[in-house]
């Protein structure tokens, strides 16, 4: 009971830092993308190769990992910020499903749908240690990180864009770069869980970093809220423990578990747009009219 | 000969393309809601076509099933979803987020229902025979590319002649014209999403009795109609249809190079070199802030 | 008086043959007001996007003293500057009154600003400035959606002043407001304008053109028609006859 506790916790604040740092490019930025997985497994792979063929230093494996999402995210970012966001998605979703071919198919890194297994645990200088407190203590970071530009003049410059680009850009502002950054900041707290993902699992495959990934990650911003600290924390363990307690409903049969759990919060992405569009946290009259 | 054969197979792919972009296109020209559940209205008609199909029912009565629960889908996901998301004056975002989670809804829905994986129907017209030496041609493709190019013409003289047509036109080109002539934007919209989600229908039999359907193909032809719609010029009818066309045979062309799991990659990459090169699309102008 | 500091010269612009702009000429020289008049669709808002860069001129120049401006992008104009506000507003809706404010004084868009603790006081003091000749210290918490309709418009106002450019584009910056508002709103003009800014403001409202304004350019199908004092301008027989014929037919 206790190690699957500690399983889920490590995962939740895995999946924290996901939804955290996609709500800084949605919630903050007004940039929506549904691939953000593809820079979890980006992350994933790079770590893991480091873990495996380097040294299992966890730290060197979020930090490279970081580095390669942000620097990658970047590079895909710049030509595509420049189109409307209808575009973006479109864009977005163009690079999630590539990406999903690519990490099936580019078998000396990844391994394929067989994916990368026999991770080694992490260490810190040389001493092994649990992923449950790496994981929170880079939730933790990733948090302040967050809390402390969205406050000030970043977080500013990034509302503003969300909610008037061409105000924004006549104030002086240059809104490709912004965009950019907050892209390449997200993407990298990606790349970070990635590595951190790869440690904990010891083992990592395609099917974590696909299409039902970055939806999943998108829904637990959304339902826990927009534009908040701690709302896609809200929705991270929410929707976690969704399956855990499906799990506990003799009627539905175990194979459809997973169905029914992706139904679920299908349904309350639709409902709570049309009901309460800012998420369970925000506060209701946010994202009405959000640009 | 290859060369030949792949050309043939990318036109018929690239036919069934076109239906489901202009069907996209014209429902965001009219009506500027990006419509992310179309491959749920797709995906919904060709799984009513197999079952139809599977309970033997003649082939017409299928095709009818089909292009009315996608007309009807289509219709009950504007009223339901994005009308009263319209009200509060929701943002491409929210409307974005709750056509997702529909999306989502129906793919699951499908895959409990009609199971997970390939499905297909398989008729006489699928078979292919040898036309031309090495090249294997199924009358289906006619089907398919005879279908599309009626569709288009009834299409463009709907929107020429009748009257409701060159409202919906007129939607396109200045939302203001719509308050000028006294009409009703909303029996409009429900006309543009009854319109382009029975666009789909057919395009998703012919799928159904080619390709093949499986539950996440929704994904796979929204993103193919909004690749369509960026690459052909937003708000041009014609530019979608015709880059529709243009991405299924570059899809199946390619497949002289690359292996089949890249064909969708293709569409990507021509997605991506229009967004960077030029973001109008190829009948879009460029439009100033 | 003194030499202008921005300068047009046969500004032109057309979109999809028809001519928006063709060829304006116009000259905001410092501690001045130029009003933009004209019918609708005559090409005013048009020439503001020319000269911030929201839209490519087809032909012609607009100098900043004396540097091309032409071709940049509206957030190097506006670095340059340049201050406007829109018609619509374009507020920051979702943020607070004074965020909106304080945003106008940031134009870095790097994880934070240059210049250290400082500078940051001295945007601080600008927001607050800003925020106190506006009328809305007392509103600078509340968020800027709940605002009132003048509230709004001088929000807009107050991101202007704090942006402390030497330039200012208003798009009917008066417009729908009431007396008292439009009083205080002349004041403000007044102010900025003694300490040197050029202004050119677009509006309709002849009443509020007589007042503020120093010269008065009068546009009509893309082309200033006459440019001069604002008595002998609004006395011509002949623009008048367009300026309220046109309106006329509209209404």
């Amino acid at each position: 009971m206790i190690a699957y506790l500690t399983n889920l916790a490590a995962l939740a604040a895995i999946f924290g830092i996901l939804a955290s740092t996609l709500n800084v490019a949605v919630g903050y930025a007004g940039i929506f993308s549904v691939a953000h997985a593809v820079f979890f497994g980006v992350g994933a792979y790079a770590g893991a190769q480091i873990a495996l063929v380097l040294v299992p230093d966890a730290l060197l494996a979020m930090l490279v990992a970081g580095l390669i999402s942000g620097a990658l995210s970047l590079c895909l970012a710049l030509p595509a910020l420049r189109v409307r966001g209808e575009y973006f998605v479109a864009a977005s979703l163009g690079l999630q499903m590539m990406a999903t071919t690519l990490f099936s198919e580019w078998k000396s890194v990844t391994g394929g749908i067989g994916g990368l297994t026999g991770i080694p645990r992490p260490h810190v200088f040389g001493v092994e240690v649990g992923t449950l407190p790496l994981a929170l203590a880079a939730l933790g970071l990733i948090l302040l990180a967050t809390a402390a530009l969205m406050r000030g003049a970043f977080g500013r410059t990034l509302r503003s864009i969300r909610d008037a680009e061409s105000a924004a850009e006549a104030l002086g502002k240059n809104v490709a770069a912004a965009k950019a950054l907050a892209v390449a900041f997200a993407c990298a707290g990606a790349g970070v869980a990635g590595a951190l993902f790869a440690l904990h699992m010891q083992f990592v495959n395609v099917e974590s970093f696909n299409l039902d990934q970055s939806v999943l990650i998108m829904a637990m911003v959304i339902i826990g809220g927009t534009g908040t600290l701690l709302g896609p924390l809200v929705g991270a363990v929410i929707l976690l423990s969704l399956p855990a307690g499906l799990a506990f409903l003799p009627f539905i049969p175990a194979t459809e578990v997973g169905a029914v759990q992706q139904m679920v919060y299908g349904l309350a992405m639709t409902l709570l747009m049309i009901f309460r569009p800012a998420g369970l946290v925000g506060d209701l009259s946010r994202g009405k009219s959000m640009a | 000969m290859l060369f030949v054969q792949l050309l043939l197979q990318g036109l018929q792919v690239g036919a069934i393309y076109a239906l489901t972009a202009a069907g996209f296109a014209l429902i965001f020209g009219a009506t500027r809601i990006f419509h992310f559940a179309h491959g749920s209205s797709f995906a919904l008609a060709g799984y009513v076509f197999i079952f139809a199909m599977q309970a033997g029912w003649p082939w017409w009565m299928g095709g009818l099933a089909a292009t009315l629960t996608a007309t009807l889908f289509g219709i009950g996901v504007f009223w339901f979803v994005y009308r009263p998301i319209q009200r509060h004056e929701g943002s491409f975002f929210t409307v974005f987020v709750a056509a997702f989670g529909v999306g989502i809804v129906v793919q699951n829905l499908i895959g409990m229902t009609a199971g997970r994986g390939f499905a297909s129907v398989d008729t006489p017209l699928s078979r292919a025979v040898e036309v031309l030496p090495d090249v294997f041609l199924a009358q289906v493709f006619w089907v398919a590319v005879g279908v599309a190019a009626i569709l288009f013409a009834a299409l463009t003289l709907f929107l020429t002649r009748h009257n409701a047509g060159v409202a919906l036109r007129a939607l396109h080109q200045n939302p203001d014209l719509l308050r000028a002539y006294g009409l009703s934007s909303t029996r409009l919209s429900l006309l543009a999403f009854a319109l382009g989600s029975a666009l789909a229908a057919p395009a998703a039999m012919v799928t159904a009795m080619t390709s093949g359907m499986n539950e996440a193909i929704g994904h796979q032809v929204m993103l193919i109609s909004m690749a369509a719609t960026i690459v052909g010029g937003v708000g041009s009818l014609r530019g979608a249809a015709l880059a529709g066309l243009m991405l299924g045979v570059a899809e199946s062309v390619a497949l002289n190079f690359v292996d089949t799991q890249w064909a969708e990659a293709v569409s990507f990459l021509v997605l991506f070199a229009f967004i960077i090169f030029r973001p109008s699309g190829i009948f879009g102008i460029a439009q100033a802030r | 008086m003194s030499a202008p500091v921005l300068v047009c010269e046969g500004l032109s612009r057309s979109f999809g043959g028809v001519k928006a702009v063709a060829g304006v000429s116009l000259a905001l020289p410092a501690g001045q007001v130029t009003a933009l008049v004209g019918p609708n669709g005559a090409g005013k808002t048009t020439v503001f996007n020319l000269i911030t860069g929201n839209l490519r001129a087809d032909a012609g120049s607009a100098m900043l003293r004396g540097r091309s401006i032409m071709g940049l992008k509206p957030h190097q104009v506006a670095r340059m500057g340049v201050a406007r506000s829109f018609q619509d507003l374009r507020l920051f809706t979702h943020m607070s009154v004074r965020d909106n404010v304080q945003s106008a004084t940031e134009t870095s868009a790097w994880f934070w600003q240059p210049g250290g603790a400082a500078a940051r006081r001295a945007r601080e003091a600008a927001t607050e400035e800003a925020l106190a000749r506006t009328g809305l210290t007392d509103l600078a918490e509340a968020r800027a959606i709940d605002l009132a309709y003048a509230e709004r418009k001088f929000l807009s106002m107050a991101r202007i002043l704090a942006a402390r450019a030497g330039i200012w584009l208003l798009d009917e910056p008066a417009s729908g407001l009431d007396l008292a508002s439009r009083l205080r709103f002349g004041a403000l003009l007044k102010e900025a304008r003694a300490q040197g800014v050029a202004i050119c403001l677009i509006e309709h409202n002849l009443d509020v053109v007589t007042e503020l304004a120093d010269r008065i350019a009068f546009l009509d199908q893309g082309q200033v028609l006459a440019e001069g004092e604002p008595q002998a301008i609004l006395k011509d027989p002949k623009l008048a006859a367009i300026y309220f014929g046109d309106r006329g037919e509209a209404a």
